[in-house]
């Protein structure tokens, strides 16, 4: 019987192995995102001369499970004015395009198991970046519905500036990358690693890995660009209403989404899983410390960096930002032009 | 179609069969949700539940096109229509607040009776056509391959359609300088503005 369905399957190999790497990716995601809450406690207790936790289990290691525990248990609470359907669906949306927005990011060479060739990717696209910029821009619709569902004033400002903030940085965020695709000559993530074998983009890129970095910040709402969950303005933005797993899964999809922006930074500009330094060429742990490093620069730029006001804000993205991304890509695409009629 | 129904009755599935019954019946399944979301546009009384129906259609048809192969207009229409536009479109309709009209007859009812309806005439259409030909002349199966791709839709883009794109760039250009004009100049005399 299992012999049948075996054979049956035989040139569909494929399909089994999508399946088998969209669960992989998943959980191991969802299950980093404990991780990343206790690394960021402990690093901002560092950061402000303090402890963090440091009571439950080895260096307060159990803390994260023990919440994510209280977070399951608790009441779930859905206010009468609310637009139930929506107000259910949004963190669905949050958390959902996060993954996905994963799942096409490359961490390492292919290798061969039974003479199939397995990738270590969700999805090797020929338009990868075009497909990651598409499906985070379809999260934002997660913030702004969790904020129009709640009715509640402080909600829907903090969806109003989300939408507002993430629209203004995206357009930075493609004219820096494009900086990448220019130069490389390609949308597939796999070979813009490729093409980095010899310098990482970030040295003769540097201007545009810059202005990449500080988009990204300001696209995953981390401080000093989280408006839309300003404290002593909006209660808590956006998730003001929401109580439980689905105010957990808020966090959950800001924490993967902070993870994919590493790993993009990473793949584009700093070479992905190339080493630079012979002899030590294990391409995963490669591309985790890097994705490493640079969850640590965005804690710390939380820990560090004041809050700026919505108006500077705006200001910053639309008259500074844009503009010199602007020029930095035309600048490199003249680069490219002299370089190939040379 | 009759030939499916003998195969299937007789339990005679080779693998072909049953996965090209699957990628069909996953194309089709993503057009009927297209079309009841795209009808749910236009029947729903709240307009935010109109804007995201508009959404889920623009969503759909780009599945269609990620079906056919063609990926980079698939990135496209999700980038620009379901990402950009759309967004404006929720964050004016959440600013002026939108109020739910009142309605007179089911919305459920119709979208169930519809969908039935749209799944007869399907099925009767699919009667009628009988089988598909292949496709033949300037678009090879090796074209169609191809056409997905970006480096293909460039080359085509800035060889045989340059002055056509640059024309649709520079009409995007005089609505950009129109829009300014308008919302940062006011046409007023200086000294009414001053007394406001």
């Amino acid at each position: 019987m299992i012999d049948d369905i075996l054979n049956f399957l035989d040139p569909y190999w494929w399909l089994i192995i999508g399946v088998v790497k969209a669960v992989i990716i998943a959980v191991g995601l969802l299950s980093t995102v404990p991780l990343l809450v206790w690394l960021e406690r402990r690093l901002m207790g560092r950061f402000q001369v303090r402890l963090g936790p440091n009571r439950v289990g080895p260096f307060g290691l159990v803390q994260p499970m023990v919440d994510a525990i209280k977070l399951l248990f608790k009441e779930n609470i859905v206010q009468k004015s609310a637009d139930k359907f929506l107000f259910y669906l949004a963190p669905a949306i949050v958390v959902f395009t996060a993954i996905v927005t994963f799942s096409a990011i490359p961490f390492g060479e292919p290798f061969e198991v039974g003479g199939e060739t397995i990738g270590l990717w969700g999805a090797n696209l020929n338009i990868g970046l075009l497909f990651i910029f598409a499906v985070s821009s379809m999260g934002i619709y997660g913030i702004v519905i969790a904020g129009f569902s709640s009715n509640n004033k402080y909600s829907l400002m903090g969806g109003l500036r989300s939408s507002a903030q993430m629209i203004s940085y995206e357009l930075t965020l493609g004219l820096t990358a494009l900086c990448v695709v220019i130069m490389s000559g390609s949308l597939n993530l796999y070979d813009i690693v490729k093409s980095q074998s010899s310098m990482p983009y970030a040295i003769p890129l540097f201007p545009a890995f810059v202005l990449f970095f500080i988009a990204g910040v300001a696209e995953t709402n981390r401080a000093p660009f989280d408006l839309p969950e300003a404290e002593q303005e909006l209660v808590a933005g956006f998730f003001t209403e929401y109580s439980g797993m689905k105010f957990a899964m808020f966090f959950m999809g800001e924490y993967v989404n902070m993870i994919t922006m590493s790993a993009l930074v990473t793949v584009l500009f700093l070479g992905g899983w190339n080493s630079y330094i012979p002899g030590l060429d294990i391409p995963i742990l490669v591309f985790a410390f890097k994705v490493f490093l640079l969850l640590c620069v965005f804690i710390w730029l939380r820990s560090t960096f004041p809050r700026i006001r919505y108006d500077r804000l705006m200001t910053f993205g639309w008259k500074i930002l844009l503009p010199s991304s602007l020029v930095i890509m035309l600048v490199y695409s003249a680069v490219k032009v002299y370089s190939l009629s040379a | 179609m009759m030939e499916f129904l003998d195969q299937l009755l007789s339990f005679n599935l080779d693998r072909e069969t049953v996965f090209g019954l699957f990628e069909q019946s996953i194309v089709f399944i993503i057009g009927m949700t297209a079309i009841l979301a795209s009808l749910g546009v236009v029947l729903c009384a709240t307009p935010i539940y109109s804007a995201l129906y508009l959404i889920g259609n623009m969503v759909c048809l780009a599945m269609l096109f990620l079906m056919f192969n063609a990926e980079f207009l698939a990135a496209v229409q999700v980038v620009v229509y379901a990402g950009a536009v759309m967004i404006l479109f929720l964050f004016i309709i959440a600013l002026l607040g939108a109020k739910k009209e009142g309605r007179e007859f089911s919305f459920q009812n119709f979208m169930g009776l519809s969908f039935v309806g749209l799944l007869f005439c399907e099925l009767l259409m699919a009667m009628m056509v009988g089988k598909t030909r292949p496709v033949e002349g300037k678009v090879t199966p090796e074209v169609i391959q191809q056409v997905g791709s970006a480096k293909a839709i460039g080359i085509e883009l800035f060889s045989n359609h340059i002055v056509p794109f640059e024309l649709a760039s520079l009409l995007l250009l005089v609505a950009a300088v129109g829009i300014i004009s308008l919302a940062k100049f006011t046409y007023k005399p200086m000294r009414k503005r001053t007394r406001t």
